[in-house]
């Protein structure tokens, strides 16, 4: 058993539990690529870095806990320092970019949610996008990489310790991949303790 | 017949969530999604439910008493008994059902099958507390907003219709109606309305995010069912409370005066 305290993610399926995936150990800080993240791992990583969701047959550390025997409580505080930040942004359809940026911090701290036009302002311009017109779209009328602004804006509002990137997929330089590298390094010049995992995935997967 | 009693759970399992879990309405996001159904559910769809109710009523009231014969008394009895209390609540709802069922379950369904569920989940929002509390709370305050305003225009028009085909004026009609009718009869229909609306959100969010299958596909199909079922469930308990109105002890409390 490896120890688990300065990891920012850690993930161990058990010989013979039929998990997919090999051991994953990423140090706590700065930015690391999982390659080969297929179809069928995605998934379980998620549900079990982003949403704790406990395991018997793999050992799961997400910021240096063990989440298999972790209480409720520390294991609600824990998820409130992690993040996904989807491909696509993970919209809702029916909100505009406002709604969908603010809708987390309305949902979780409400007061807080009072003060936050300036921050998501200044977060909209430090990647160029014109904030006003931006806010007020809808995901159907918004390009792929402002659908991936407004996700990166909401992600960033949520202040998380470990954040898990989508592949957004394309060649190596296309656009999307230099956007979301922007987004990993802007998200480590902020908070320079944080910790952002790019999960690529697995060219020989079909399915992605 | 295993589904069945799966559907049934699972509905009854939201229909406790949405009791348990009510006050997630004062989070700013979730009171904004209720205005926003009970917009969708009331406010829009005015007009359209509340002309097809009415006409539908005065069409039952016209009918009913061409072949009884009524007479002025046993008009507004109609009116009363038939109008007010069953048909009025009963219209609504499933114009309710026809129209914001399907668009909550075809709505929901496409969110799940598209990953905005998963989404949610991801940004440690309860989709049941986000999707499914509002719509069944917005669903039920609308149905019950619509059920007076379709109950207000049946009876006016079927008493404007019975004073045309019986020999009784439009006043004696309304004095006797006001007679009759007690404020039983108001909490009777709400309380039936709230129910009816509580009942079909939940059916529809039940079908809506358990949709049979990850493709377009299970889409319609998710809508039919929560149609279905919606009605069926509405029709049941539609005949629960006719029971306790008129097949029961509680007879009394609405005949009293009849």
């Amino acid at each position: 058993m490896s120890a688990a305290a300065e990891v920012a993610l850690g993930y161990e399926p058990q010989a013979g539990s039929g998990l997919p995936g090999e051991r994953i150990w990423i140090e706590a800080g700065g930015s690391h690529v999982v390659p080969a993240v297929g179809a069928a791992l995605k998934p379980v990583l998620l549900a079990a870095v982003i949403e704790l969701r406990p395991r018997k047959d793999a050992r799961v550390v997400v910021l240096g806990a063990e989440t298999g025997s972790l209480p409720e409580k520390a294991r609600a505080a824990l998820r409130a320092q992690v993040a996904f930040l989807p491909a696509g942004g993970g919209l809702l359809s029916n909100l505009n970019a406002w709604e969908n940026i603010t809708l987390p911090i309305g949902y979780h701290e409400p007061k807080r949610a009072r003060g936050l036009a300036s921050q998501v302002y200044a977060l909209l311009e430090q990647f160029g996008a014109d904030a006003r017109a931006l806010l007020a779209k809808l995901p159907e009328s918004m390009t792929p990489d402002e659908r991936m602004l407004a996700g990166y804006v909401r992600m960033r509002l949520g202040r998380p310790r470990l954040v898990l990137g989508e592949d957004p997929g394309g060649a190596p330089g296309a656009s999307e991949r230099r956007r979301a590298a922007a987004f990993a390094a802007a998200y480590l010049a902020d908070c320079p303790e944080g910790t952002f995992v790019q999960l690529q995935e697995d060219a020989s997967d079909g399915s992605g | 017949m295993i589904g069945v009693y799966r559907d049934i759970e699972g509905s009854m399992r939201l229909a406790g969530h949405v009791l348990r879990r009510f006050w997630v309405l004062k989070l700013p996001p979730v009171a904004e999604e209720l205005v926003r159904q009970i917009y969708f559910t009331g406010a829009s769809a005015t007009t359209t439910i509340v002309i097809r109710g009415a006409l539908i009523g005065t069409l039952i009231i016209a009918y009913v008493i061409e072949v009884l014969n009524a007479d002025a008394a046993l008009a507004v009895k109609l009116l009363l008994l038939v109008v007010l209390r069953e048909i009025g609540p009963l219209i609504a709802a499933v114009l309710v059902i026809q129209r914001s069922g399907t668009a909550v379950a075809t709505e929901l369904a496409l969110m799940k099958i598209s990953g905005e569920v998963a989404s949610l989940r991801h940004l440690r929002i309860d989709p049941q507390d986000y999707l499914v509390v509002p719509r069944v709370a917005g669903i039920a305050l609308a149905n019950t907003a619509l059920t007076v305003y379709v109950q207000f225009i049946a009876v006016g028009g079927g008493m404007v219709l019975a004073a045309l085909v019986i020999d009784a004026s439009l006043e004696e009609l309304a004095a006797n109606f006001f007679l009759l009718a007690s404020p039983l009869d108001v909490v009777y229909s709400v309380a039936k309305s709230l129910l009816f609306g509580a009942a079909i959100g939940v059916i529809a969010c039940y079908y809506g995010l358990n949709p049979p299958g990850n493709s377009v596909n299970a889409v319609p199909k998710a809508a039919i069912s929560a149609v279905t079922q919606a009605t069926l469930a509405v029709m049941l308990l539609n005949v629960v409370f006719a029971y306790l109105v008129y097949g029961s002890a509680l007879f009394g409390l609405f005949t009293a005066d009849q």
